[in-house]
């Protein structure tokens, strides 16, 4: 069944992500430095929606993540296609206008590149919705890579580490926590029904899966149930007040690094500012 | 030679518009098998104007949805470990599929039976939570639409849910048509409400935002109706799974709904 392939493979990958966060050679970096780069890169690349500037980002971003943190070419190539479907419905959808007469009406009004009549409408492709598509989708895969960077070489832990930093609502990360250790038991409870059912032909009909879904789906619920009520009680037999304590880890802040995240920072502001003045794409 | 690219332009222009109709149906066909990745709207696709927008509107829900939440915690400390769980759960379900007519697959939103037993404000802080991994783990939505994402799942869906079911349980309809129309409407609105988002995002140059409002829509209804009904129907089974074998467990929870203020 190729659906189940399919299944399996998503699957597999999410889990990667996860994997490679905690074994990459960038482990050791301090995630502040690490999270820092990702954010100031994705938001200038969101903020100047420049083809070529997304182009230099997505070439730096690629570089970083498979040259300094080791991740797989393979593996990196195939988590870049993930977002692809969207991606593309999305884009195409930017591209094409619509229009009731034969021209485009707008400030400029341009010449249609390709077009369809149905009855009084058209719709087609203009150069503006064009260049408009490519802007998109160049920002986009370049701000992905940017996530990407961060997803792959910062443990969850970590992230919630800088949340504690920057003060959000301890309530807040306390959930995420919680959330977090908690996918992956139930991902591997639910994986261990799903093949418990389809072995016994759960899956045969879209009759039987839709019911074999919704079995799935409440003993897993009842599962959380139980789940929550066993970790409370455990908790609560050590001595739990509310609060989750850990001990943060220790990473060393490294000079270099800093000063190699502002030089190309200040780089990539500096090319973004210099292609927008030059009306560069 | 002249001819040559007389017969030439004269082809091009023949073939320009079946070419455009069979790129767009074969583009549309391709994402139909993944459509999973539909409900969000991925990274960097809005502007950032936009994107700040969505986010400035969602903090005071978040921040009612972690006041109420704060309320319960402290009078019952295991619904802490409970809306923990519940986060798990929505996770985990947001990576299976529904299995569909096509053979397309896509994946339940939970924003149905999420507000329906733990109430909407609470579900707006899970939805967060909840959209932040499928960004991290599954790059499935994104940090900078973090906003709009949450906004459309977790704020609009449970709301429509939560209403609908309130409503209609009052009217004394049939609890499975409740259940139903609660999770097919959450499906639909927060489907609609990413629309919205995207039209207001990228309006058409003539007939602005209205236009391309029924753009998106009509892009995305090819997916999105049946997945709505599919969704309502899973629900649907699994409430009754959840009545005939846990009633028990779904009276503890009705306590939680009833401390979680609306």
């Amino acid at each position: 069944m190729s659906g189940e392939g399919n299944k399996q493979q998503k699957k597999r990958y999410m889990l990667k992500i996860d994997s490679f966060a905690y074994a990459n050679k960038l482990r050791n970096v301090h995630p502040a430095e690490k999270t820092a780069f990702a954010l100031t890169t994705m938001l200038l690349c969101l903020i100047f929606s420049s083809v070529t500037l997304s182009a230099v980002i997505i070439i730096l971003m690629a570089g970083v993540t498979v040259g300094l943190a080791g991740i797989p070419v393979k593996t990196y190539l195939r988590l870049m296609f993930l977002p692809f479907s969207f991606l593309l419905v999305g884009v195409i959808t930017v591209a094409v206008s619509a229009s009731a007469g034969d021209t485009v009406v707008g400030a400029n009004a341009a010449e249609w590149l390709v077009k369809i009549k149905i009855s009084k409408i058209a719709l087609g492709i203009t150069p503006e919705g064009l260049l408009a598509a490519a802007r998109l989708f160049f920002k986009s895969l370049g701000t992905v890579s940017c996530l990407y960077f961060m997803s792959l070489t910062t443990p969850f832990v970590e992230i919630a580490m800088m949340m504690r930093k920057i003060k959000l609502p301890a309530l807040f990360i306390e959930l995420t926590e919680i959330i977090y250790r908690f996918i992956f038991v139930l991902l591997k409870t639910a994986e261990d029904i799903y093949t418990s059912q389809s072995s016994r032909w759960g899956y045969s009909s879209f009759k039987n899966s839709m019911n074999s879904l919704g079995c799935l789906t409440a003993a897993l619920f009842v599962r959380s149930l139980h789940r929550s009520q066993e970790l409370f009680t455990t908790l609560t037999a050590r001595g739990y007040t509310g609060q989750l304590n850990v001990l943060a880890p220790q990473y060393p802040v490294s000079a270099a690094n800093i000063t190699l995240i502002i030089i190309v920072e200040t780089f990539l502001v500096i090319s973004a500012v210099l292609l927008e003045v030059n009306k560069f794409v | 030679m002249r001819m040559l690219s007389e017969i030439m332009k004269s082809s091009l222009k023949k073939i320009k518009l079946p070419v455009f109709i069979i790129l767009y149906s074969a583009a549309l066909l391709l994402t139909l098998p993944q459509n999973a990745y539909a409900m969000h709207i991925m990274e960097g696709f809005l502007p950032v104007n936009w994107a700040g927008f969505w986010f400035v509107l969602t903090i005071p829900f978040l921040i009612l949805g972690l006041r109420s939440i704060q309320k319960t915690v402290t009078a019952a400390p295991s619904v802490k470990m409970l809306l923990g769980l519940a986060g798990a759960f929505a996770f985990v379900l947001s990576a299976l599929k529904i299995p569909s007519v096509t053979g397309s697959c896509s994946h339940p939103t939970g924003v149905g039976l999420g507000a329906i037993m733990f109430g909407p404000l609470a579900m707006v802080v899970l939805g967060c939570i909840v959209l932040i991994f499928q960004a991290l783990l599954l790059a499935h939505g994104g940090v900078t639409t973090l906003g709009a994402n949450t906004f459309s799942m977790a704020v609009v869906g449970p709301i429509a849910a939560f209403v609908v079911y309130r409503v209609l349980k009052k009217t004394g309809a049939p609890g499975w048509l409740a259940v139903f129309l609660a999770a097919a409407a959450g499906n639909m609105l927060t489907y609609i409400t990413t629309s919205v988002q995207l039209a207001l995002a990228f309006p058409l140059q003539s007939g602005g935002f209205a236009a391309a409002l029924a753009k998106f829509l009509g892009v995305f209804a090819v997916t999105q109706l049946p997945l709505a009904i599919m969704e309502g129907i899973l629900t649907v089974v699994v409430f009754n799974v959840l009545t005939t074998y846990n009633r028990q467990e779904l009276l503890e929870l009705s306590v939680i709904t009833e401390e979680v203020p609306q």
